[in-house]
């Protein structure tokens, strides 16, 4: 097997750093390889710098044996390497079948394009056929920004795959996509490499990688650690401790790690019980929080709904969604007080709707919200802080440019009292080091797991009851991911009662105590974290099965 | 309107969700959409009603004679093509050009340089020059745009004012132009109440010539790919669509034709002044009328500039105040487009086409049939 | 041309620059908070100017103390466009939008202007505007120094209104993420109203000193927008340091390109400056490129 792409030496540095540091690559022809790598580890970058979309001051990219180092991305795409983006990018104005055909020439001479129409009839032809094969044919008609998530993913694909591209490079096709579609993607890969395709894709879905691909590059830190068979990945120490080794759960977690989260835990003990306790001082008891002191405990989690109280937000038959079309159907949940409840569900089945509708963002059309009883749909955002519901977004929710300290102070915009706000802002400090050690930082020069934390350092500035998390995982190596986790389940024993949104549907349900499966904007079941997932019907609803036949 | 969008099978009028699946019209369209380029069976209805408009178009200054009302005709053609070439560049890339003036009025300079150093005198063999005065805008727009394409967005928007500007203080400070006294076409043989029909005959021609290239240019893979570039430009490029090139070629496209409109409405008007041929309002007015119709449509411009420029030379024809014009214009606009977003066509075909699907009781079915095909892969 | 007049020019330019710098710091902060071009701005200096006038010719009031009515007119004129227009843009296409939409509220300005005023050429005058004081050998106009210095002094507030109160941080939280903004409680339309009436509230100010320094007519808020614009584009878009400096560069450039050449050609230098600087740079001169993450 010769090498279609060789790269080597590559360096790359935005301002002092090196997100490339001259790491190399050979992709083989007929091969999928699978580029791994901690977050951070210049994956995108390396596939940005292939493509042309950003050009390197040293190294070599080489496509069969010709240079294209720092070559434009149309000439790459001539020469036959085509790729998709992380983030799915595609003409949202466009049908999905003009969509195909933006790329089905490669040379044309300019007054035949412009006498020629958009597509003749074999382009057409071919277009409905790509479309057929990634199973979006009916949609051929529709604009593509109607289109979901993992419907834009597939698109993404069969727009490349009508120029016949030799090579095909796919930045996390699995990335926030569904366990049904990732078994249909892999599948549809799989063809595409039997049909002679050579393959190189960026995924952190390790079971998909390891599953698809025949030999697998790691990077770490800019450069390449290693190169082979999927088995000798895996079984490679060096890799282990970069990247997989912190994936095997708990055990895992470094022991700095580890003891962070134990002072963490020590200090929550003692720090934050007392700043709750000057809340309800200072503010009084209607601005402060009505908790039981017992509720701040590791019990808390444990208590199961029928029995307990009435549930701290519960939503009764809310309808809503945007211009005219509900996303939720009548979707009516309760969130316990104290615990941890888990919303699972494909894309697209409406879970960051529910949270927008609870936080105020989205008014529900019809149905109530409630929390505490208390009616809240229909306030604004703004109200709903106030009454102690705080929600934390899908990644990058911090303000960029301002400092780590800065953005944590901004949690506590609507308090006025400045010594509390002191006061708070050391429990965080001590909950959370990097607020401290990275506070006069700005916060998007941080990682993707520091941002998180100083996220939930934001939220808690306000000490909220409840706190809604959307998908605090996305975009999160596995090492990262599981700190993440750790620290959501260590909120949740500081008392705060937690609704969580999780594509990781076996993570998120393990940590919580509760689990509720929404699909297509209705709630399809409830119950608890372990319930449902173990769950006989949920194989079929959610992890693939029933919903996959219904698919062909 | 004269052409329907839906003929041309990469119709810019956002498929309503249920049309992929309803019965009936919009069946066929997208049958139609799916087995190949031949537009969709037109109704006869719509075809004898664009037929009647062309007709109507040609034979209007017969009818009408009264010299006012022709001005205002020839008036509302010409932005009907400069509205039409600049959304050619502007609607279909999205790239909003605010710097057409140069061209309009370097074809203005032309025509009145190219007659006073040939001698060629006024009316038909001053016409036969307006090949020549697109050529000319069409050459300045090569160095424009590629240093304007350089950049993007509303840097891409300023940087044509910027160059807009230049040109204007170039024309008052340099010989040739005759400066602020301005430069005099010859006057055509024309006279009395006919004076006017042979302008409106050759403004009517090039508007047939500009609104069939950019029909051509919309169903083209070249339009194609200036929408692609319009929708998400780096993507484009990264499936190989030679974004600076087709940029370029659709604004020298569009130059061509806003430069021999500007010929034609300097040869009319009888003189070129600075502050005439680089007007600020002008680059205004084409992207308004545009807007307002609907960019990047067909038909919106054409719409747009109708009722637009007919507005602007009757009200200043008969209460002869720029002020109130000006205020009339605006308020119109504004109105507009905070009722209708899209622009007045792209709305309107929404809600017949809305309306339509009601009449049959499709929405449901359809409905349903969506939310199964959404159902599967999401 | 002799170095004193050299000199001259260049204290000439960064004195009118900081006049310049308002305007152009209100536009740049419209577009920081809300993805707006204003292009009205140009024309809400002449209604300024024109105000001002109004109220020292027909009422007695002077230049200055008209501001106290001036600025809050201006800034609730502001607010309005911002509650009637700029609000309902959505979306994709706002910025673009916002050009046209501004554009066809500046129209609407000028022809009123137009029709109340006319289209003769008016200048403002005060004791101040003609007189001058000696510095170093120079002649300076007294109404040049008294801008700059309340430029600079308002520049100087805007700033720490922006990084030290806590409506500046909300208007800076509301400029880098919206969603985020909202969810902490910050009431992002009431930061957005407000930050467009301070947008244009300058602009009162900015048209006592340009109408004191200038003759105008309701013609000319198109000279004045593009200097405006090509001053924010230079200075990147949304960074009042880099409007400010950028000011100060063009008009330098300006006036001595008129000094020492002619002052027909001197905004052509800084137009074809403009130009050139964006074809190389497209992020302007003092901008980062891309600062926003939405």
């Amino acid at each position: 097997m010769s090498n279609l792409i060789e790269v080597s030496g590559i360096v790359k540095a935005y301002g002092g750093i090196k997100a490339l540091a001259g790491c190399a690559l050979e992709v083989r022809e007929g091969e999928i390889n699978g580029l791994i790598g901690p977050n951070g580890s210049g994956k995108t970058t390396l596939f940005n710098v292939i493509t042309g979309y950003e050009q390197v001051q040293q190294g070599l990219v080489k496509f069969r044996g010709v240079d294209i180092t720092n070559a434009p991305p149309d000439r790459v795409f001539g020469l036959g390497i085509g790729r998709t983006f992380q983030l799915t990018r595609m003409f949202a104005r466009l049908t999905v079948l003009e969509n195909v055909l933006v790329a089905t020439q490669r040379e044309e001479g300019w007054a035949r394009s412009v006498t020629r129409l958009a597509g003749s009839q074999l382009e057409r032809a071919r277009a409905l056929e790509l479309l057929d094969f990634v199973g979006i044919t009916r949609l051929a008609n529709e604009p593509a920004g109607n289109l979901s998530y993992g419907q834009r993913k597939l698109l993404e694909l069969a727009s490349l795959l009508i120029a016949d591209p030799a090579v095909l490079l796919l930045d996390e096709p699995a990335g926030g996509v569904n366990p049904t579609l990732i078994n249909h993607l892999s599948d549809r890969i799989k063809d595409l490499n039997r049909d002679g395709k050579t393959i190189l894709v960026v995924e952190h879905n390790m079971e998909f990688v390891m599953g698809i691909c025949s030999r697998i590059t790691v990077l770490s830190q800019g450069s390449t650690l290693m190169a082979g068979a999927p088995a000798e990945v895996r079984s490679s120490p060096a890799v282990l401790e970069a990247y997989l080794g912190a994936d095997e759960e708990e055990a895992a977690l470094d022991a700095e790690l580890r003891r962070e989260l134990d002072a963490a835990a020590h200090a929550n003990a003692t720090r934050l019980a007392s700043v709750q306790a000057t809340v309800v001082r200072e503010q009084g008891p209607d601005a402060g929080s009505p908790r039981e002191p017992e509720a701040a405990g590791p019990g808390a989690s444990v208590r199961t709904r029928p029995n307990g109280p009435p549930p701290l937000l519960q939503l009764s038959g809310v309808c809503a969604g945007y211009g005219g079309a509900d996303i939720l159907k009548e979707v009516t949940l309760e969130v316990p007080e104290g615990a941890i409840t888990c919303v699972v569900g494909p894309n697209g089945a409406g879970k960051s709707t529910v949270m927008k509708t609870v936080s105020g963002l989205l008014r529900p059309r019809a149905g109530e919200v409630s929390f505490r009883g208390e009616r809240v749909s229909g306030m604004t955002p703004k109200q709903i802080l106030a009454k102690g519901i705080a929600q934390i977004p899908q990644a990058h929710s911090l303000f960029p440019e301002m400092t780590v300290q800065e953005n944590v102070e901004m949690g506590a915009f609507t308090v006025g009292d400045r010594r509390l706000v002191r006061k708070r802002l050391a429990a965080v400090q001590e909950l959370y080091p990097v607020v401290r050690d990275r506070a006069h930082e700005k916060a998007g020069s941080l990682s993707g797991g520091q941002q998180r934390l100083v996220e939930f350092a934001r939220c808690l500035m306000l000490d909220p009851d409840l706190i809604m998390l959307d998908e605090p995982s996305m975009g999160l190596d596995p090492r990262t991911r599981s700190m993440v986790f750790d620290m959501v389940a260590l909120m949740n024993r500081q008392g705060k009662t937690i609704l969580l949104v999780e594509q990781n549907a076996r993570a998120g349900l393990k940590l919580s105590s509760h689990g509720v499966v929404l699909e297509n904007g209705r709630v399809r079941l409830t119950g608890s974290g372990h319930e449902v997932l173990t769950h006989p019907e949920i194989g079929a609803l959610y992890l693939g099965g029933a919903v996959t036949a219904t698919a062909a | 309107m004269t052409l329907d969008k839906q003929t041309s099978a990469a119709g810019d009028a956002p498929a309503s969700p249920a049309a992929a699946a309803a019965p009936g019209a919009g069946g066929d369209r997208t049958q139609a959409a799916a087995a190949g380029p031949q537009p969709a069976l037109r109704s006869p209805l719509r075809l004898g009603a664009r037929g009647l408009i062309l007709l109507a178009l040609v034979v209007f200054p017969l009818v009408i004679t009264d010299p006012t009302t022709t001005a205002i005709a020839f008036f509302a053609l010409v932005f009907m093509v400069a509205a039409t070439s600049w959304n050619m560049f502007s609607g279909y890339s999205g790239y909003l050009a605010l710097g057409h003036a140069v061209f309009f009025g370097s074809g203005g300079y032309a025509l009145a340089l190219l007659c006073q150093q040939l001698g060629v005198g006024g009316g038909w063999p001053s016409f036969a020059l307006l090949p020549l005065c697109g050529i000319v805008a069409a050459l300045i727009a090569v160095p424009v745009g590629l240093i304007a394409l350089r950049t993007r967005r509303h840097t891409f928007v300023v940087v044509t004012i910027a160059i807009f500007f230049i040109f204007q203080l170039v024309a008052y400070n340099v010989g040739f132009t005759g400066g602020t006294s301005g430069v005099f076409l010859p006057a055509p043989p024309f006279s009395g109440a006919s004076f006017n029909t042979p302008f409106y005959y050759v403004a009517f021609a090039i508007l047939v010539l500009s609104v069939t290239t950019s029909w051509l240019v919309r169903r083209s893979r070249f339009g194609l790919q200036l929408l692609a570039i319009r929708d998400d430009e780096d993507r484009a490029l990264g499936l190989g669509v030679k974004t600076r090139r087709v940029k370029l070629s659709a604004f020298i496209l569009s130059a061509f034709f806003v430069g021999m409109i500007g010929g034609l409405y300097f040869d009319f008007i009888g003189q070129v002044f600075p502050n005439t041929a680089y007007d600020p309002l002008f680059d205004l007015a084409v992207a308004l009328m545009a807007f307002f119709g609907g960019l990047g449509t067909l038909t919106g411009p054409l719409l747009g500039a109708a009722v637009l420029e007919s507005l602007q030379q009757y009200l200043t024809l008969s209460f002869s105040s720029s002020a109130l014009y000006l205020i009339a214009y605006g308020v119109l606009f504004l109105v507009v487009i905070l009722i209708m977003p899209r622009g007045v066509v792209p709305e309107i075909s929404d809600l017949l086409a809305r309306r339509r699907l009601k009449a049959i009781g499709a929405s449901r079915a359809a409905d349903k049939q969506l939310s199964g095909v959404a159902e599967v892969l999401r | 041309m002799s170095g004193t007049a050299f000199l001259e020019a260049i204290i000439d330019g960064i004195l009118t620059g900081g006049v310049y710098a308002l305007m152009a710091a209100g536009l740049t902060l419209i577009f920081g908070v809300m993805d707006i071009i204003n292009i009205a701005q140009g024309i809400m200096v002449i209604l300024g100017a024109y105000l001002s006038l109004e109220l020292s010719v027909h009422f007695g009031i002077g230049l200055l103390p008209g501001l106290l009515i001036t600025v809050p007119l201006m800034f609730c004129l502001g607010v309005a466009i911002e509650f009637f227009f700029m609000r309902r843009l959505h979306d994709e296409d706002r910025t673009k939008m916002s050009i046209l939409v501004t554009y066809a509220v500046a129209i609407v300005i000028e022809g009123i202007l137009t029709a109340t005023f006319g289209v003769n050429y008016q200048q403002l005058s005060a004791s101040y505007v003609n007189s001058s004081v000696y510095v170093f050998g120079f002649y300076l106009p007294d109404i040049y120094l008294i801008g700059f210095g309340m430029a600079i002094a308002l520049l100087v507030g805007l700033y720490y209104m922006l990084y030290r109160t806590k409506f500046g941080r909300a208007v800076r939280a509301s400029l880098q993420n919206r969603t985020a903004a909202d969810l902490i409680g910050i009431d992002v339309n009431r930061v957005r109203t407000i930050s467009v009436g301070i947008g244009v509230g300058v602009t009162a100010i900015a048209g006592v000193f340009f109408g004191a320094t200038n003759a105008f007519n309701p013609n000319s808020g198109y000279d004045l927008i593009s200097r405006l614009l090509a001053i924010v584009i230079l200075g990147g878009m949304g960074s009042i340091a880099g409007a400010m400096g950028a000011a100060v560069f063009i008009l330098v450039i300006n006036d001595v390109v008129a000094a020492w050449w002619s002052p027909t050609w001197a905004p052509i230098v800084y137009f074809v400056a403009l130009v050139v600087v964006l074809s190389i740079r497209p992020q302007g001169l003092f901008g980062r490129a891309a600062v926003r993450t939405q």
